[in-house]
């Protein structure tokens, strides 16, 4: 594994390894917490819980489903940006700070916003909580616009021989 | 040796290819609906919607229908909707020569006598036609063919009953005079049974059905959608679709109690409104006039949800009409256009027209304001609500019933009795079949779909009624046994109502033998249910019911025989009866007599001896007296129009 050589660029006060640590944290822990509101979903299917199943809580069972996709993914996510700021810190984005708190703050809000959706539903429409997840798009946008942005100018010719992604011959 | 990476890539995209294709070539192609040209087609217009755009918003009220039989009154012909075998089947059992059935990949094929041709029916020449729509998927399923001229359909010679798993002749379906051929003319469907199994119909044919040969008539015939979906009872959704795109607007809906301007919602329509959504559909009317008729036909119906019914139809009311010169003129032109359909003092005894029977009863027509009024939505639901446990395929197959109004709560509701003033009321034991407010108000009075149907028109038990008009009353439908000097002796002491006179055998015969043995068809046909009925049978015992239900067995009349058949079979010891009711008479007769023999061995040890029941001390069946009776039968044809 390659040396973890801090500063970031732009970054005073998160360190890649730093925000490496914290994300691959949130990410198991978010892992966790939505791998096991996929086993409770499970369990309201194997007991067929109408609360859950009925036709009349369809929307529901979307909401709840789609949290529980959504923080799964984000948890994954979460591992492999705290993975890719152990193997490049060269390449963590320029504010990093902001790309962490940002995509965090996704992945609080959009599966969350669905979960809440799912608490309480108007036939079709699910409920207000769902306001947050277009909250936490617009967070995850922030986010992946950031790191994409940094992979960039990691990735171009200003890389130059230094280009930490590329593999070193042996 | 670049490109070597690239090879298991390219093998999975070349399998998926492989895989899509063979999908879409396996795959039925699916013909837009507005490219057939030989049946009606599924067409929004008038801002028809189609229930498959509320189904986005309304997931539960959509699931509920959709598991209704609402849903599949009408339906294309295909291999999920056809419920009989086709593959190769002979059907024996229809007028004519047998008809043979066949699949051709997903199609359906009859090959069968042309009932649209003249003469006497095993004479009519053979045609091969393919069944395209199919009504019905509850009790029956009635299959309809393609005849060749545009979208014009007829009907199969043989109706499949479902519960049974056989074919019956279309006149054994239906209470129909024996040896009468059962109308079947080109274009049935399209000008009559459209109005009632379709959503938003539209019958288009350039002419009046019937007003010259069919073969000259353009029949571009087209519904909203097939079956009674939605819009139906809501009205077309186009407006309220456009209004709620934005979801501001639905969530101030959702937050607020404003009611939406932009469909109907029949539950907070006022309770004669509400219960007009059912009744464009559940009642006997007629147009006005041609004009009406006409305008219908080439524009679609004009009743919407919410609209007064009566401005665009006639609604007979034989009770409160009985010098009206319009019920006159309709008799008129159709004299059995009262006696087809109801009872001779006006109430409607037949099924499938329960709002003719709501608006005449006094918990409707007396009402005094809108909270204490029946309507429909008082005891059927058309979407399963929340809080009802039962499986959406029981809701639906128990009439739609709401939760918890199956019971004496429907009733009490607005009629507070006491708890203990229940047995003070009925005289009957409160946990007793006997202390149910449908039983005595709601009788089997009604006949449909080979069965009784409870009575919608609200009443209570009378004699004096049961005389008049020859309507079974509630008391006599349960005490099978007794006379109706029995009960208006009972009814006298405990109500007050005066006895009427009776003759001797009203005196001295139980009621529901004389109904089953001297009414017409229809009373027949409901004291035979009667027969058969659990409540029927624990109040007055089983032991002595075997003769007369095969006597029955032998009634001129199909569906009698068919009742009948099915009461006796829940008769002890008659359970595993062989018989077939459109048999002919001889194998009727051959099925009937071991029950009767069988009978008299026992019944000296087991039945009951009861003059009224004509059984005598000895327990011997007294013969001649029920010969007597028998002859004086109400022989004069009878069609009700279910």
């Amino acid at each position: 594994m390659a040396q973890v050589s801090p500063p970031a660029r732009g970054s005073a006060s998160l360190t890649p390894e730093a925000a490496a640590r914290r994300h691959l944290r949130f990410g198991w822990w978010s892992l966790l917490v939505f791998l096991s509101l996929g086993f409770t979903l499970e369990m309201l299917h194997g007991f067929k819980v109408g609360l859950y199943l009925d036709a009349s809580n369809e929307t529901r069972r979307l909401m709840w489903t789609l949290a529980h996709a959504h923080g799964g993914l984000f948890g994954v996510i979460h591992i492999l940006f705290g993975l890719y700021l152990r193997v490049a810190p060269e390449a963590a984005p320029r504010r990093l700070p902001a790309v962490s708190v940002s995509l965090i703050g996704a992945s609080l809000l959009l599966p969350g916003g669905f979960f809440l959706g799912g608490v309480t539903v108007y036939g079709g429409d699910p409920g207000l909580g769902i306001l947050a997840v277009p909250a936490g798009a617009a967070l995850l946008a922030v986010a992946v616009y950031g790191i994409a942005r940094a992979t960039a100018a990691v990735g171009g010719p200003a890389a130059g021989k230094g280009d930490a992604l590329r593999r070193p011959r042996r | 040796m670049a490109l070597r990476p690239l090879l298991p890539v390219a093998a999975i995209a070349l399998a998926a290819v492989a895989l899509g294709a063979a999908a879409v070539w396996t795959r039925t192609p699916v013909v837009p609906e507005e490219r057939v040209t030989h049946r009606p087609i599924q067409a929004g217009a008038d801002g028809y919607v189609s229930s498959s755009t509320c189904q986005a918003c309304h997931p539960a009220q959509y699931a509920t229908w959709y598991g209704s039989y609402h849903r599949t009154m009408t339906q294309v012909a295909t291999p999920e909707t056809v419920v009989a075998d086709f593959d190769g089947v002979v059907v024996d059992d229809v007028h004519g020569e047998p008809m043979r059935l066949e699949r051709r990949g997903d199609e359906f094929w009859a090959e069968f006598n042309d009932p649209g041709a003249p003469g006497p029916e095993s004479e009519r020449p053979r045609i091969t036609r393919r069944v395209v729509m199919i009504t019905g998927s509850h009790h029956q399923q009635i299959y309809w063919y393609a005849t060749g001229h545009e979208r014009a359909l007829n009907v199969l010679p043989g109706v499949y009953l479902i519960a049974d798993g056989r074919w019956a002749p279309r006149s054994a379906v239906v209470l129909h005079p024996p040896n009468q051929a059962v109308s079947t003319v080109d274009g049935h469907w399209n000008a009559v049974c459209i109005a009632c199994h379709t959503t938003f119909p539209r019958t288009r044919f350039d002419t009046p059905f019937l007003s010259e040969p069919i073969e000259r008539q353009a029949v571009d015939t087209r519904a909203g959608e097939f079956g009674i979906a939605c819009e139906a009872c809501h009205g077309p959704g186009a407006e309220h679709v456009q209004a709620h795109r934005n979801p501001l607007e639905r969530y101030a809906l959702h937050l607020g109690d404003r009611p939406d301007p932009t469909i109907v919602q029949p539950a907070r329509l006022d309770p004669q409104r509400s219960s007009q959504v059912c009744g464009q559909c559940h009642s006997v009317w007629e147009f006005y006039d041609a004009d009406g008729e006409r305008r219908a036909n080439s524009d679609g119906f004009p009743y919407r949800p919410g609209d007064e019914l009566r401005d665009t139809r006639f609604m007979p009311q034989p009770m409160a009409q009985r010098d009206s010169p319009a019920l006159a003129a309709f008799v008129e032109r159709d004299p059995a256009f009262v006696t087809g359909s109801f009872w001779s003092d006006g109430m409607i005894r037949v099924s499938g027209r329960e709002y003719n029977g709501l608006i005449d009863s006094p918990c409707f027509k007396d009402a005094t304001d809108d909270a204490r009024t029946l309507s429909c939505y008082s005891c059927h639901t058309m979407h399963k609500t929340p809080d009802d446990p039962r499986p959406i395929a029981e809701w639906a197959a128990t009439h739609q019933v709401s939760a918890g109004k199956d019971g004496n709560d429907a009733c009490l509701a607005c009629h507070d009795l006491p708890q203990g003033a229940v047995t003070e009321h009925t005289r009957h034991a409160a946990d007793s079949s006997g202390s149910a407010c449908y039983n005595c108000h709601m009788p089997y009075t009604s006949y449909g779909l080979l069965k009784a149907i409870r009575s919608h028109t609200i009443s209570s038990p009378s004699v004096a009624e049961s005389v008049e008009t020859g309507r079974p009353n509630a008391c006599n439908l349960c005490h099978v046994d007794r006379t109706l000097a029995w009960t208006g002796a009972a009814l006298e002491a405990w109500y007050g109502q005066a006895q009427p006179p009776l003759n001797a055998d009203e005196r001295s015969v139980s009621a529901a033998l004389l109904w089953a043995m001297q009414g017409d068809a229809g009373q027949r046909a409901l004291a035979a249910f009667a027969l058969g009925w659990a409540p029927a049978q624990e109040a007055s015992g089983t032991s002595w019911m075997a003769p007369y239900l095969a006597e029955l067995l032998n009634d001129p009349y199909e569906a009698v025989r068919y009742i009948a058949y099915r009461s006796l079979r829940t008769v002890p010891g008659h359970a595993g009866l062989e018989y077939d009711y459109v048999a002919g008479r001889e194998e009727r007769v051959a099925a009937a007599l071991p029950v009767l023999q069988s009978w008299q061995q026992r019944a000296a040890a087991q039945a009951r001896r009861d003059p009224a029941l004509l059984v005598d001390a000895e327990g011997r069946l007294m013969v001649d007296r029920m010969m007597g009776i028998l002859r004086q039968r109400d022989n004069r044809p009878l069609f009700l129009r279910e």
